[in-house]
């Protein structure tokens, strides 16, 4: 890395270009911004009303609307944390997405924060504790109230501080080019990516898992990364592409930014099926009826439909879609795939979130679809925000010349 | 029959990729390059169209998986059921992660044959090195002598240009 460092400045493909009147500032239309400040509060009201009305329901929908914010949030971080760790210059040129991507992060954590200290009632071993009086020490200590409501707070602030300074020192890094800054982040996301294997899956366990606290899978948390991580990635290449529609990517974009892209995606796509499947197989093969109630729940009725066309929109499209190389490098097949994936990530967690609490078929209520659209459209106003506060790509960093010369 | 060749030898890559550009644009007709790694942008430098491999490997990895997929309802469901945990003879799921491997398997070694034959490189064969660099350290151009319009001086100006550090002409005998 040192040495890449060293190597790019002596030849003179380093080095802060000068083209810093290119790097404008976004300014999106305002009617776009109203709309979605009305989805938004539209969201808040769903939310009102439904915790009057059914509670649990309403609580249930919070908790499954900032997970999906945050593992945007999550995923473009690591996203970022991966190049920095690894030297990767191909995506400096459309860094600042993720970088946007990642300052949804605290208001997710706000959400989540709530559900656990305000309404822990929707975890069955919060609300009736006297059900699991026979469990085991360890688990009775690991689902209780304070240590777990301790461990959220750990994991969000961790992320919360880490992302922040990453995106803080690229920033720092545009008047400057000083490359103490990209040395800086590259400890940064070493730190990031160690911390975040931990805590996601522990916290993958604590918020989701122990929904269900008579279940359990050992893999529950990799089969969560996965779809953390492909849904992020669709998330990314949606916002790189408007980003380059509206104006402010135009031009640093290229063909081959989405080509790799759309590599990620096909690859994480088909790892989601893959440990879906591994967690799927395992508990068909065994066969005992505390591990295979999960699925039953699952496909039982109208269910049945949404588990299957989880995998359509998860896999099966994205895979077959994405074979060919002209997709991958097609903007507009590229982004409708995107679509694709983010649907399928909500359904994955509604499946996960939604299941264990009902009785019978799926009851997808106006309360949910409104605190969904309006959690989306809250995300966008955050990223359209942190977007403009920053030029829209890192012109101080030393491997932008490398990232806009891609393949060229 | 006898065709003559230019020969173009490199030793840089930025070198071999603006030669190759440049040969390509004058309307040369660029017979091989040989680089010992793989140069990115080197394949759109010559105007190679899309290659065609992709296509044997979805195709043999479509029929590894369902040859697969046959052989072990056969195997366990026809000739040979066996009672594993009282599922049924064509359990579907645990016949995924064989077909999987099977179908991984023949895409890859398929696609690595396809390659080899393609490029005529089959066991046995014999590869001309146009220059001994080429599996170590070195680039090489060769440009087709078209007969007439071949413009030759144009073609070594263009070879100087991009620092060749050594410019032949050779003959190879067809039978």
């Amino acid at each position: 890395m040192e040495d890449r460092i060293a190597s790019s400045v002596a030849s003179g493909i380093i080095g802060v270009e000068s083209n810093g009147n290119l790097a404008g500032r976004f300014s999106p239309d305002r009617d776009l911004r109203r709309v979605l400040y009305a989805l938004g509060v539209a969201g808040g009201a769903a939310f009102v009303i439904g915790a009057a009305i059914s509670a649990l329901h309403a609580w249930r929908a919070l908790l499954m609307s900032s997970f999906l914010l945050i593992s945007f949030g999550l995923a473009a971080t690591l996203f970022i944390a991966i190049q920095y760790v690894t030297g990767a210059a191909w995506c400096v040129a459309i860094r600042r997405v993720p970088e946007a991507i990642s300052s949804v992060i605290p208001w997710a954590a706000l959400g989540i924060a709530a559900v656990i200290i305000v309404k822990p009632d929707i975890y069955p071993w919060s609300a009736q504790p006297e059900m699991f009086s026979e469990a085991a020490w360890f688990k009775r200590l690991w689902l209780s109230q304070p240590f777990f409501t301790a461990r959220t707070i750990l994991y969000l602030l961790s992320w919360i501080i880490i992302s922040r300074a990453i995106v803080r020192n690229s920033r720092l890094q545009d008047d400057t080019g000083d490359i103490a800054y990209t040395r800086k982040n590259i400890r940064l996301s070493a730190l990031f990516v160690a911390l975040f294997a931990v805590t996601f899956c522990l916290a993958s366990f604590d918020w989701i898992m122990s929904l269900e606290p008579e279940w359990y899978s050992t893999i529950f948390a990799v089969y969560n990364f996965a779809g953390l991580f492909v849904g992020g990635l669709a998330a990314i290449i949606i916002l790189t592409v408007w980003m380059d529609r509206l104006g402010p990517l135009r031009g640093i974009l290229n063909r081959e930014h989405l080509h790799d892209l759309g590599k990620l995606l096909f690859a994480f796509s088909t790892f989601w099926m893959y440990i879906w499947f591994s967690q799927y197989m395992l508990i068909w093969y065994t066969n005992f009826p505390e591990e295979t109630v999960y699925y039953l729940r699952r496909i039982e009725g109208a269910w049945g439909t949404l588990f299957v066309l989880n995998m359509f929109l998860n896999w099966v499209v994205p895979f077959l879609a994405l074979l060919p190389k002209a997709t991958k490098r097609n903007p507009s097949a590229l982004i409708k795939v995107a679509y694709v994936v983010v649907a399928g990530r909500i359904l994955d967690l509604y499946l996960m979130i939604a299941a264990p609490f009902a009785n019978g078929g799926p009851k997808i209520g106006i309360i949910e679809l409104v605190m969904i659209l309006g959690s989306l459209s809250l995300f966008l106003l955050i990223f359209i925000k942190a977007f403009r506060n920053a030029n829209s790509f890192p012109t101080g960093d030393p491997f932008l010349a490398e990232s806009r010369h891609y393949h060229r | 029959m006898n065709q003559r060749y230019l020969i173009g030898i490199f030793e840089r890559e930025e070198d071999i990729l603006s030669a190759t550009n440049a040969s390509r644009l004058h309307g040369f007709v660029i017979s091989d390059v040989y680089a010992p790694y793989a140069v990115h942008g080197l394949d759109k430098a010559i105007g190679l169209s899309p290659s065609r491999l992709p296509w044997v490997c979805f195709l043999l990895g479509l029929l590894g998986a369902a040859l697969k997929v046959w052989f072990e309802f056969w195997t366990t469901g026809i000739d040979w059921p066996v009672n594993v945990g009282g599922k049924p003879w064509n359990s579907l799921p645990a016949f995924v992660p064989v077909t999987f491997e099977v179908m991984v398997f023949f895409a890859g070694v398929s696609t690595v044959i396809a390659f080899l034959f393609v490029s005529r490189l089959w066991p046995g064969a014999r590869a001309p090195l146009a220059d001994r660099g080429v599996t170590d350290n070195r680039f090489v151009l060769i440009l087709e002598d078209t007969g007439p319009a071949f413009d030759q001086d144009r073609a070594r100006e263009i070879f100087k240009k991009s620092n060749a550090v050594d410019i032949e002409e050779r003959v190879e005998t067809t039978r």
